[in-house]
């Protein structure tokens, strides 16, 4: 594990059993995470891009487990083996209470309903910065809430601490959320899909808080969403995820402007910047296949107009693009035949977005 | 809020006014056979003198007149013939408290074990504890209580050797009664509780809260049952207050002098007064239970608030 790398997840697997059936999730994940950067996770719903980062705060659904792999994490700057702690072997919730909130934090889709409506703002922010500070008096306390609460950006943070969270707009909650989240200074903070509850306008301030957090704070941030607006904003990296499976990542000017998997393609073709007045907008054919079955070969293949004959046949491994470019893909087997990405992508480069 | 309270006082009023003139009137269309004892026997003559000398015969309006011209002054008149001549409110005296302790005692209990049994239940939902609980809970809900009274009374006295027959300075014949007012509520109260808890447990704030690390042991008493238990503090008022009504099967199963079955007994015979003193206290009791539940909602969820419109989402 590099010294840079704060989070190493080394071939995942998630399995949840359903109703007697067993659902391979997350297939053989690896993906190396480094410090102070921000990462996108992007895919289409049912990816799996909200189970992946749930397992590294032990939240998967009680009948979600981690079949195999490991999650290296860091738990210190100091650089040193001795801090790495391999959060797929976490059993106890005591375990877990090391990690939760005062190393990784994360922030909900819905501010709507992620505060507790009975409790005043003021009280939830206290309550987390004294799971973490224990033995902070109470004034403390309240005097470092009042702080989180301006350093969101929310004014009269005083008078707000006493009000309940139904006095508070969407945005506001969602900068209150982002508050309760950095309450104990995490080294790594989960955004999962934190503006898709809000207006557009809002969007903008809260990604650029968090951006802005990320910076003065040296957060390493990961972002889930399926709004490749949203990244190319805010994202230094981009993992691209299908059926349970990371298939590229790469900087993100490698992704949107070099894309080399098909699935990636697609995606891109489907961004609604790119079409074109008077043509349907592109959709990908066909559903994700079902979890349920053992995926054989590349999962995006059966939807997949450039798709081999051993795409059906056989897993991609990783190829390098670059050195900070990698993708499943057999297009990029040096035996494959040369294919040019969609018209639509290429259109990317002429910066539509 | 105080307004609101107001306003919804004077709106109680108009309710119980209904409410009361309606059964005042209905009772008037009743045959005039149930008034008497031995009326095959009497001659048309004293029929009429009998009911013009407790005003029957006098136009609806003028009983209705009387009767409120009665209650403002505090009267409800006298029983005319389940205890003839005795005025109501002695009766009441006699038989409220008995109901009462009791009543209360077993609710007090169903709520000190039903929640225990509720939270226990949440705790390890899907695990035993859960499915023993469930099975209680679908058993008292599915057998008429008539059923599990007399299950209680057969190996109470038999097994446990507990006596029958209540008395009221015994307090050994206090257990029998009292369990088998509780058992019910104590299904009830772990029920919702438990519901409340998993719906409560399902929310996000709850992940949010887990989420920053907080131990489930905590959020489970400080938030998840504290929230859950909102909507059952509306009806706790109600059901403290309605305990005076008595039970009707474990009143008379124990020979329990109380106000179960008062009711049904008074319209069987035609005792208009007591009938209408009763529909009164407990048309009255219900809507201030009802208006206290209320305002305990204001108390426990800062959501809710009385007269301001959109307070809550």
């Amino acid at each position: 594990m590099d010294k840079d790398t704060i989070i190493s997840v080394k071939d995942l697997h998630v399995k949840f059993t359903l109703r007697g059936a067993i659902l391979n999730v997350i297939r053989g994940i690896s993906l190396d995470i480094h410090q102070g950067e921000s990462i996108a996770i992007v895919g289409e719903s049912g990816s799996g891009k909200s189970v992946f980062t749930k397992t590294f705060l032990g939240m998967l659904d009680s009948n979600g487990y981690i079949d195999s792999g490991e999650i290296l994490f860091r738990t210190d700057d100091s650089g040193s083996d001795e801090s790495i702690v391999d959060l797929a072997k976490f059993t106890t919730e005591k375990e877990w209470l090391t990690i939760r909130g005062r190393q990784i934090a994360m922030v909900m889709q819905d501010p709507m309903t992620s505060l507790n409506p009975l409790r005043t703002i003021g009280k939830q922010l206290e309550e987390t910065v004294l799971l973490h500070h224990k033995g902070m008096s109470k004034e403390d306390a309240h005097k470092r809430a009042v702080q989180l609460l301006t350093d969101v950006g929310i004014n009269e943070p005083e008078r707000r601490c006493k009000q309940y969270p139904h006095e508070f707009s969407g945005g506001m909650r969602q900068r209150v959320v982002i508050a309760i989240a950095l309450a104990c200074d995490p080294r790594v903070l989960i955004c999962d899909e934190p503006t898709t509850a809000l207006d557009v306008t809002i969007q903008a301030q809260i990604l650029k808080l968090i951006h802005e957090l990320q910076q003065k704070l040296n957060l390493t941030t990961i972002y889930i969403t399926h709004d490749l607006g949203v990244v190319a904003n805010v994202a230094d990296r981009i993992a691209v995820m299908y059926a349970g499976d990371i298939i590229e990542v790469g900087d993100v000017n490698e992704i949107f402007y070099q894309p080399c998997h098909p699935y990636t393609w697609a995606l891109l073709s489907s961004l609604p910047q790119l079409g074109i007045k008077g043509e349907d907008l592109y959709s990908i054919a066909g559903t994700p296949p079902n979890l349920q079955m053992e995926i054989k070969g590349d999962a995006f293949a059966p939807r997949n107009p450039y798709a081999l004959k051993i795409d059906y046949l056989e897993r991609p491994p990783f190829f390098d693009v670059s050195p900070t470019h990698k993708v499943r893909t057999w297009l990029k087997d040096p035996r494959a035949p040369q294919v040019e990405p969609p018209e639509t992508v290429n259109r990317l480069g002429e910066g539509r977005l | 809020m105080a307004s609101y309270i107001v306003k919804r006082v004077l709106r109680s009023f108009i309710t119980l006014f209904l409410v009361v003139t309606i059964v005042f009137c209905l009772l008037r269309f009743m045959p005039v056979e149930g008034y008497f004892n031995n009326f095959d026997k009497m001659t048309p003559e004293q029929i009429e003198r009998q009911l013009d000398a407790r005003g029957l015969n006098d136009p609806l309006p003028t009983q209705l007149v009387r009767f409120y011209n009665d209650l403002v002054h505090m009267d409800l008149g006298e029983s005319i013939k389940y205890r003839p001549g005795v005025p109501i409110t002695e009766i009441l005296a006699q038989r409220i408290p008995m109901s009462m302790l009791l009543g209360t005692i077993s609710l007090v209990l169903a709520l000190a074990l039903g929640i225990p049994f509720g939270r226990l239940m949440t705790r390890y939902k899907g695990r035993i504890p859960d499915h023993i609980g469930t099975a209680f809970v679908v058993l008292i809900q599915a057998v008429p209580a008539v059923v599990y009274y007399l299950f209680i009374q057969m190996y109470g006295t038999s097994l446990a050797g507990l006596p029958l027959l209540f008395s009221r300075t015994n307090l050994a014949t206090y257990v029998l009664p009292i369990i088998s007012l509780a058992i019910g509520n104590i299904a009830y109260y772990a029920m919702w509780v438990r519901r409340y808890m998993i719906d409560e447990s399902n929310k996000d704030y709850v992940k949010l809260a887990i989420a920053k690390g907080v131990n489930s042991r905590t959020l489970m008493s400080k938030q998840i049952f504290r929230n859950a238990f909102v909507p059952l503090v509306q009806y706790i008022p109600t059901s403290l207050i309605l305990t005076l009504v008595g039970s009707i099967y474990v009143e008379s199963i124990y020979s329990i002098p109380g106000m179960g079955g008062l009711l049904v007994k008074a319209i069987q015979m035609q005792d208009n007064t007591l009938v209408q003193a009763l529909v009164l206290i407990y048309s009255f009791l219900s809507i201030i239970g009802l208006i206290i539940g209320d305002i305990a909602m204001t108390l426990v969820d800062p959501r809710i608030s009385f007269g301001k419109k959109g307070g809550a989402r």
